[in-house]
């Protein structure tokens, strides 16, 4: 111990001689400087990460869950179309270990319903493939406790449609790579895929509560008069947006099959129809606006059929007189419908129908629009035909526009099937002067009180509207047998906020229509039951004590006038 | 070198180096709480052992430690020679047993005998060194036997086949060498020689999943769902502790589970996450301590043996930081090889400590001034 504590006196520096110590030393550095660079490079590598890979992090599940194609949810976020990762069973030939036929015969095992010899030959076909494109969690741990490692479960996204054929024609629906082929998911097909935004789920103006009563009714309809379609749609009069839209039959999306790709057309925006006297309304409200009709105590001549350019134009329930004009709509009269067109002429008549762009494919964001049939030579007889809607075919969704334009005060708006905010509803243009907006308020309310809408007539609702029913145009003339029957109404009339077009396609007469088929007796009941069933779901709460006042027009009619 | 006993504590406690232990106390406390957090809140299945295996090993550090240097270095030879031959006893047994074969079972305890094989490795060819007199150190005599001492364990451990271990076995042999003074020019040329037998080794080498390792490396979004998976979740949990972190027990990717070997060989991301950038550095500045008191150690001992022992051990357990923190960080390729005191594991804590201790023992008896060639 004692040499340990004097050598230092003796030998001051160096370790070890030579050059080995001091090469011992400078290895000793080189080392300690490669440590500091590697400590210094994790630093600035940590830091990098801290400060620009923030963005990227999962805050929690329910906020960055972004899926693959973004949700379309009704105007109250109920979703309609959802997507999510579905399992696929995926096969690869070369690694398969097991034994080929009995896995196949395990297959068919688990899925019944495809039979062992298909799973065979793609097991044996050499090159990777689905077994199942999509399969049940259930079904997915079986196939996984075959143990096959040659067979893969690779989630995949899937489009789901909660709602089933609810709003079929709405939404329509996407293929098996995912694009939106029909509907709002065609429409909507970049804005659903737009990383940036497809997190954010669209709102469409459908409510799916007003959706399934529309849907229940028209069902319920269809099959009491054997009717081979139906079609209706709920229009919010103000803003232009479509809060219910069902054509029947319906498709579901969900699983598209043969019977539903045949079904996929739109009664409401696809199919044109001549919708008859529903049109009545609109050719008074163009006489009123024009100034032909400026009395409408004026009686016009209803005596006999109208003899026209060899035709002869007659109504269903001859009157056998003159008669006024709401006389005239509240019976529904083709031959003074027809003179109050030819009063107002082709010009004004023909300019009217084209603001309304009853020439023009309707106007709403989905594909699947109908082109009007438009009178070809425009005569004194077609004036005269389309002033009770013959002669002239358009959708169902031209007319509830056009009823929307009539009852608002005279604004016209495009339909729309996107959410409207509160106070972002389109400025529309204005078609009809608010005076006869007013009256025709009245007139259609009079329709349903006291005409041919009175089977319309849902207590403290104050429904006004008109019945139309044409006979469907067949081969070589119009066919006697076929009818379309619709009902186009509006509610409450004092303030009219919604517009319903029903359509029944080839009604029958059956016992629960009195053997009846016209639109006052199948149309007119649907919007009847269904008006109470939505008004309270849209804000709009029965009152009896209410209503729009016709009281200076109700004595023009005959009945109220010369009866009692 | 310490301070004397003031004669309430006895001699051999106040002798042991307690800022020293203070500092390991402090990294593996810091991974109980990461390990803590991990579980869910939960001292099991991970943060109560680890803690007990960290009080165990440092036992045996201190056990170690109070062998002389001299002690060591005569049983370097005979240490070298038992791990060698467990490495072969391991390499039977899986041939026997069909599949590859890490561990040895003994019973009381499972024994990786290529970890053993890391700080071995180091004694060996720093006692080689020791022996080698100066006039030989620029002939082929002091190449080829390091070669040897290297070439059997790194060719059993490859067989496994455990890549990350073999190359800590080499890298810890060559650092030795590369103290004891070999000329630069060796290295030198090594290097470049490996910059060109790399891409022939990746290509003809490497097993098809290895190569993937190495490309997900390079890129790893391009494989997000395969093996590009850990390194992308570790940089997003990283990436998300921002500077102060989400707070303890509130990390999402290791707790949803995002995050694989959230316990073991991505520790530090877990860590991160919940601790922030602030929770990085302050290990980061542990890990810098634990290296510099090895530095000094080699710094200040006056044997050869001991200066290339100390430091080549420093350096090993350099390489099981910085290696999996490259990793983690993806500077590195995906290797399995977990982070010291904070990782759950019980061989490479053992390894970390029995390093420890040998630097300890240096430390305690530097050996006399000028005794370079001394015992």
């Amino acid at each position: 111990m004692n040499t340990i504590a004097a050598m230092p006196g003796r030998r001051p520096i160096t370790a070890y001689s030579g050059s080995v110590g001091t090469a011992t030393y400078q290895r000793l550095m080189i080392l300690a400087l490669i440590f500091v660079a590697a400590v210094l490079l994790i630093i600035l590598r940590l830091t990098s990460f801290a400060l620009f890979e923030e963005q990227k992090s999962f805050r929690s599940l329910s906020t960055t869950y972004v899926p693959e194609r973004g949700d379309i949810v009704d105007r109250r976020g109920v979703p309609l179309a959802r997507t999510i990762a579905a399992y696929a069973i995926w096969m690869k030939p070369d690694d398969i270990r097991g034994d080929r036929k009995q896995l196949a015969a395990d297959l068919e095992r688990i899925f019944p319903d495809e039979p062992a010899g298909v799973f065979y030959a793609k097991l044996t076909a050499g090159k990777p493939t689905y077994l199942r494109r999509r399969a049940l969690p259930r079904e997915v741990s079986e196939v996984h406790a075959l143990g096959e490692i040659g067979i893969e479960f690779p989630r995949e996204p899937e489009r789901l449609y909660p709602e089933y054929d609810l709003a079929a024609h709405v939404i329509g629906f996407t293929d098996m790579g995912g694009t939106g082929r029909m509907g709002m998911e065609r429409v909507l097909e970049s804005r659903l895929t737009d990383p940036a935004k497809r997190a954010q789920p669209v709102a469409l103006s459908i409510d799916s509560r007003v959706q399934g009563a529309l849907r229940n009714e028209l069902s319920k309809a269809m099959a009491s008069t054997h009717a081979i379609g139906a079609a209706g749609v709920v229009l919010d009069a103000n803003t232009g947006e479509i809060v219910a839209l069902s054509s029947l039959p319906s498709f579901n999306p969900n699983k598209l099959d043969a019977e539903g790709v045949r079904n996929q057309a739109n009664g409401v925006t696809q199919s044109v129809y001549e919708l008859g006297s529903t049109f009545k309304p609109i050719t008074v409200a163009a006489a009123l606006d024009a100034g032909t009709v400026r009395d409408l105590s004026r009686r016009y001549d209803a005596t006999a059929p109208l003899k026209i350019a060899g035709f002869r134009i007659h109504d269903d329930h001859p009157m056998g007189r003159w008669i006024n004009v709401p006389e005239a709509l509240v019976n529904s009269s083709n031959i003074v419908t027809a003179r109050i067109a030819d009063d107002l002429g082709q010009e004004r008549m023909e300019k009217m129908l084209r603001t309304l762009r009853f020439d023009q494919r309707p106007e709403i964001e989905i594909a699947e629009k109908g082109l009007p049939i438009w009178p070809r030579d425009w005569g004194r007889l077609t004036t005269m035909t389309v002033g009770y809607g013959h002669g002239i075919a358009v959708t169902p969704l031209h007319l509830a526009t056009a009823y929307a334009a009539l009852v608002n005060g005279g604004i016209y708006r495009p339909s729309t099937l996107l959410k409207v905010q509160p106070d972002q509803a389109p400025a529309g243009r204005r078609v009809f002067s608010a005076a006869t907006s007013a009256r025709m308020r009245q007139l259609l309310r009079m329709i349903v009180l006291d005409g041919t809408g009175r089977n319309a007539d849902a207590e403290g609702y104050r429904i006004g509207g008109k019945t139309g029913s044409a006979e469907k145009p067949s081969a070589g003339g119009y066919s006697k047998s076929s009818l379309v029957s619709t009902f186009a109404a509006a509610f409450p009339m004092d303030n009219p906020k919604y517009v319903v077009v029903v359509t029944l396609d080839e009604p029958q007469g059956t016992a629960a229509t009195s053997f009846q088929r016209t639109a006052g007796w199948v149309a007119a009941p649907i919007v009847k039951r269904l008006v109470p069933r939505i008004g309270p779901m849209l804000g709009v709460l029965p009152d009896t004590r209410r209503d729009v006042d016709v009281s200076e027009l109700m004595p023009l009619l005959w009945r109220s006038g010369g009866g009692h | 070198m310490n301070a004397r006993s003031n004669g309430i504590v006895p001699a051999p406690i106040a002798e042991l180096p307690w800022k020293l232990m203070l500092l390991l106390f402090c990294l593996a406390g810091f991974g109980a709480v990461v390990l803590y957090s991990a579980a869910g809140g939960s001292l099991l299945p991970w943060a109560a052992p680890h803690l007990l295996r960290f009080t165990v090993a440092l036992g045996l550090a201190i056990g170690i430690s109070r062998f002389s240097p001299d002690f060591w270095k005569k049983m370097t030879f005979p240490i070298y020679g038992a791990v060698l031959a467990m490495l072969i006893l391991v390499e039977l047994l899986g041939q026997i047993g069909g599949g590859s074969q890490r561990w040895l079972n003994l019973g009381v305890i499972t024994l990786q005998p290529s970890e053993l094989m890391k700080p071995t490795i180091v004694l060996t060819v720093a006692l080689f060194f020791d022996r080698l007199p100066a006039s030989k150190l620029h002939t082929f005599d002091a190449i080829w036997p390091p070669l040897v001492l290297m070439g059997f364990p790194s060719a059993l451990v490859l067989l496994q086949p455990d890549l990350g271990t073999t190359i800590t076995i080499v890298a810890g042999g060559v650092v030795v060498a590369f103290m004891a003074g070999l000329p630069m020019r060796l290295f030198v040329g090594a290097g470049a020689a490996l910059a060109v037998l790399a891409p022939l080794a990746f290509f003809f080498g490497l097993q098809p999943y290895q190569q993937r390792r190495v490309t997900t490396f390079m890129d790893p979004s391009a494989d997000p769902l395969g093996a590009g998976y850990h390194v992308n979740q570790s940089a997003i949990a990283i990436g998300s502790g921002g500077l102060w972190g989400k707070g303890f027990l509130d990390g999402t990717q290791s707790h949803l589970n995002y995050l694989p070997e959230g316990h073991t060989d991505f520790v530090f991301a877990t860590m991160a996450e919940e601790w922030g950038l602030v929770g990085g550095i302050a290990i980061l500045i542990g890990f810098a301590l634990l290296f510099s008191w090895g530095f000094r150690v080699a710094l200040r001992s006056n044997t050869r043996y001991g200066k290339l022992v100390a430091a080549g051990l420093t350096t090993t357990i350099f390489f099981y930081v910085s290696i999996n923190l490259m990793m983690v960080m993806g500077l590195a390729p995906v290797v399995g090889i977990p982070l010291p005191f904070l990782s759950h594991g019980g061989s490479s804590m053992l390894t970390i400590m029995i390093c420890i201790g040998l630097i300890m023992s240096i430390d305690r008896k530097p050996g006399r001034r000028g005794g370079a060639f001394s015992s």
